[in-house]
């Protein structure tokens, strides 16, 4: 098995769907003989040729509409967004167009929108948002969240694989900070479940993406405290695993949900109203949010930090659960 | 054909795209630069519409010439008798189809309001004549005349009216936004203006990846034209030299605003100029020019030469759905484009103008048109309406309900061996 960073996995899980299957092709700004703003398709276009890896003009809305377009031939286009950030120019498409087209009218469109998301780079407002709720608030569509680059390359492939439009969040910060085991021989993870990273007793730590890899460092540094803490990595917010979630306020009856993205509509709060439907009488403890603050993501390293959850943010919270 | 020939054009991919000489006359480095603009039309109607004062009233009034003579149909340059023929009875089921729709609306069995393309069959139905069978349209509101061209009933439209379980959609949307992938090439209009429009475009770029150009035709108002997914979806085509056949449905008003509030420039067509793309004016109550124009835009495309624009110049002889009496519009504007009704002017030109038609074979061909939409709203008037858990479900294309295969073949893609090496270059934040 190899060692590759979190965005060598989606890279490599791009091209090697691209090799399968003569359908898939990509799409977006600068991805070309660029290779993208992040490197996500460096290489691609002098292995694939410019047909398949296509350098459009800045426009979001033709971006998601040309890949719709070419799903309803029977084509499954992977179309990149320079930064996650500018999806809400797309919006329309999206949401009216592509995520209601199945239901409406029985078309299916087997096609992948992805790109960067995410803070903890100084990326300002523009650069650094998790707009993954807009798109959770979007029956039709399929919301993933990676958070390793194993999970990242075997979603991505199931993505690419899925006969529904799947939006693909990548967090940028996990970009080139994390290595893991990649396998070489074909795979895909489950679109739709979640994966428990670190087991517990004491108490659940729901969340995803980049902020996994902080309860994992909670998770150490509570473990001196005698606090056993169990990780829920949802790997896909949309549609959520209910089971694994109800599953892990049985056996531990304390959560903790963490998010990046803003605290006021996030999915914080749809999990607590799912734990209250599925394991209500299994809880210990109320349930406890930890996420951005309600504002722009602010572009100064002091600002940023203090919006964004922290790992000692983490690690004060579950004491005080703990000791509810 | 008053399109030039665009030399060696077949740009198959970005990047070695050449500089489109379509429509460009002369010299690129002279000082004044000069564009064609074709326009088939036998008359320039010459008016403008104004928001003027009367009193503590504000309304529309009209200036310019409109007493003018109303032009013959201009002979189709390719199409014979019979096709003629076909394009007028299309024209008389679009129209019948809605009066019909009217009377269910006024029997209380229609839900929400009716959309009429009432003084705009010529462009509805000739221009959806224009596809061969394997090309792809979408169709706006007021184009119900081309669902019938492309093998619709109109008892489909009419179930989708009235929200009934057989309609396309089994009650879960209403008008003509339905669609087929399979059998007749339709995309499902949604309500935002102008969205099609980069969703054809990639139809096209899809069945050109399987290596078929295909034209991909839809249509945009004077007012949806406004949006800027229009802009792209356009832009998009242009740049790719994609098969989109654009019909501008140039017809006075957007709801109740005049054309005149909605863009600047002369005619839409001249948009075309700063897209690269050929423009072109028609007449859009002579269905001759509509062909014709279509027609040459859909071989365009078939020669993977790209995009063209078409500005159909029309007015919409009713207000914007059936609530809308459109009281603002000026009655000289209605009268000056009654004059000019195209399915009197094509029953004219049938008739008495070329005697393709004998009055009693036009008499028989109305009756027959006649009973067929009487059965058509018979069947759609029976269909049931949908249970209420037939809202459920089908959110998601699940447990194989679709499989999903490229239409027109596999495409044909680069050979090559892997090769896949890692990559070190910087990005953008770290
Ligand atoms: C993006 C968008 N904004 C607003 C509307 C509401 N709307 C529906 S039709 C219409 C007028 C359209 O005028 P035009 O494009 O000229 O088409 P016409 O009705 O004349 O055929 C408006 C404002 C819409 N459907 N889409
Ligand atoms: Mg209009």
């Amino acid at each position: 098995m190899a060692q590759l960073t979190y965005l060598e996995a989606i890279r490599q899980g791009i091209w090697e769907e691209m090799e399968r299957d003569p359908t898939v092709f990509c799409l977006g700004e600068d991805i070309g003989i660029y290779g993208g703003a992040f490197k996500v398709t460096d290489g691609f276009i002098g292995r694939f040729g410019a047909e398949r890896v296509i350098d459009t003009p800045i426009a979001e809305s033709a971006i998601v509409g040309a890949a719709f377009g070419a799903s309803l031939t029977g084509m499954r286009p992977v179309a990149e967004f320079q930064f996650m950030d500018f999806i809400p120019c797309a919006m329309n498409q999206i949401s009216n167009m592509v995520a209601k087209t199945h239901y409406l009218w029985g078309a299916p469109a087997p096609l992948v929108l992805r790109g960067p998301s995410g803070g903890y780079v100084h990326g300002g407002p523009f650069h650094s948002q998790n707009p993954e709720m807009w798109f959770v608030h979007n029956p039709g569509l399929k919301v993933i969240c990676p958070a390793t680059p194993y999970d990242a390359k075997g979603l991505i492939k199931a993505a690419i694989r899925d006969n529904n439009p799947c939006i693909f969040f990548e967090h940028k910060y996990l970009y080139r900070r994390i290595k893991g085991e990649v396998p070489s021989e074909d795979y895909v993870v489950p679109i739709g479940k979640a994966n428990i990273v670190r087991e517990g007793s004491n108490l659940s730590i729901i969340t995803y993406a980049a902020m996994v890899h902080s309860a994992l460092e909670a998770a150490e540094v509570l473990k001196n405290d005698g606090i056993d803490v169990e990780i829920l990595d949802l790997r896909t917010v949309s549609p959520l695993d209910r089971e694994a979630i109800a599953a892990t306020v049985r056996k531990t009856n304390k959560v903790i949900i963490l998010h990046e993205h803003s605290r006021t509509g996030g999915l914080a709060g749809e999990i607590a109203a799912m734990i209250n439907e599925e394991a209500f009488d299994s809880l210990d403890g109320p349930i406890v949010r930890i996420t951005g603050l309600d504002s722009a993501v602010p572009f100064s390293p002091p600002q940023e930090e203090f919006f964004l959850p922290k790992v000692s943010e983490i690690v004060n919270e579950a004491r005080k659960l703990k000791a509810y | 054909m008053a399109i030039k020939k665009k030399s060696g054009s077949k740009a198959s991919s970005n990047g070695n795209r050449t500089v489109n000489k379509a429509h460009t006359n002369g010299n690129r480095n002279s000082s004044l630069r000069q564009y064609e603009i074709p326009d088939y039309r036998l008359e320039h109607p010459n008016f403008s519409v104004h928001q003027v004062r009367k009193g503590d009233e504000m309304r529309y009034e009209v200036t310019g010439d409109l007493d003018t003579p109303v032009p013959p149909i201009r002979d189709s340059k390719y199409l014979d008798k019979k096709q003629c023929i076909e394009i007028y009875r299309y024209m008389l089921l679009n129209r019948r189809m809605e009066t019909a729709l009217e009377n269910l609306y006024k029997q209380g069995k229609v839900v929400g309001g009716v959309y009429f393309g009432l003084g705009q069959e010529a462009c509805s139905c000739a221009s959806a004549y224009a596809l061969d069978k394997d090309d792809w349209f979408a169709p706006m509101i007021r184009n119900q005349g081309s669902l019938l061209v492309r093998g619709f009933r109109a008892s489909d439209t009419m179930m989708q009216y009235m929200a009934k379980a057989g309609s396309p959609t089994k009650g879960r949307d209403g008008t003509s936004h339905f669609g087929d992938i399979e059998k007749r090439n339709m995309v499902s209009p949604i309500s935002m203006l102008g969205d099609l429009i980069p969703v054809m475009s990639g139809v096209a770029l899809g069945a050109r990846l399987q290596g078929r150009d295909v034209a991909v035709l839809t249509y945009i108002g004077d007012g949806g034209q406004s949006t800027g997914v229009t802009y792209e979806g356009i832009n998009f085509a242009a740049v790719q030299n994609l098969g989109l056949v654009l019909i501008v449905e140039s017809n006075e008003w957007a709801y109740s605003t005049p054309s005149e509030m909605q863009f600047k420039c002369t005619d839409l067509a001249e948009r075309a100029i700063g897209y690269g793309i050929p423009g072109v004016i028609v007449d859009g109550t002579d269905a001759c020019q509509v062909y014709d124009a279509t027609r040459e835009a859909v071989e365009r495309a078939h020669r993977g030469e790209g995009a063209t624009m078409i500005e159909a110049k029309m007015m919409r002889m009713k207000g914007h759905a059936i609530h809308d009496a459109a009281t603002y519009v000026p009655k000289p504007l209605f009268d000056f484009w009654k004059r000019r009704d195209p399915i009197a002017r094509f029953e004219n030109y049938l008739v008495r103008e070329t005697k393709w038609l004998s009055a009693k074979e036009n008499a028989d061909l109305i009756a027959e048109v006649e009973k067929i939409i009487e059965a058509e709203r018979e069947i759609a008037v029976n269909s049931p309406m949908p249970t209420p858990e037939s809202a459920l479900g089908g959110v998601y294309c699940e447990d194989g309900c679709h499989a999903i295969k490229p239409k027109y073949g596999m495409p044909k893609v680069r050979k090559g061996s892997g090769g896949f090496k890692e990559t070190e270059a910087a990005v953008h934040l770290k």
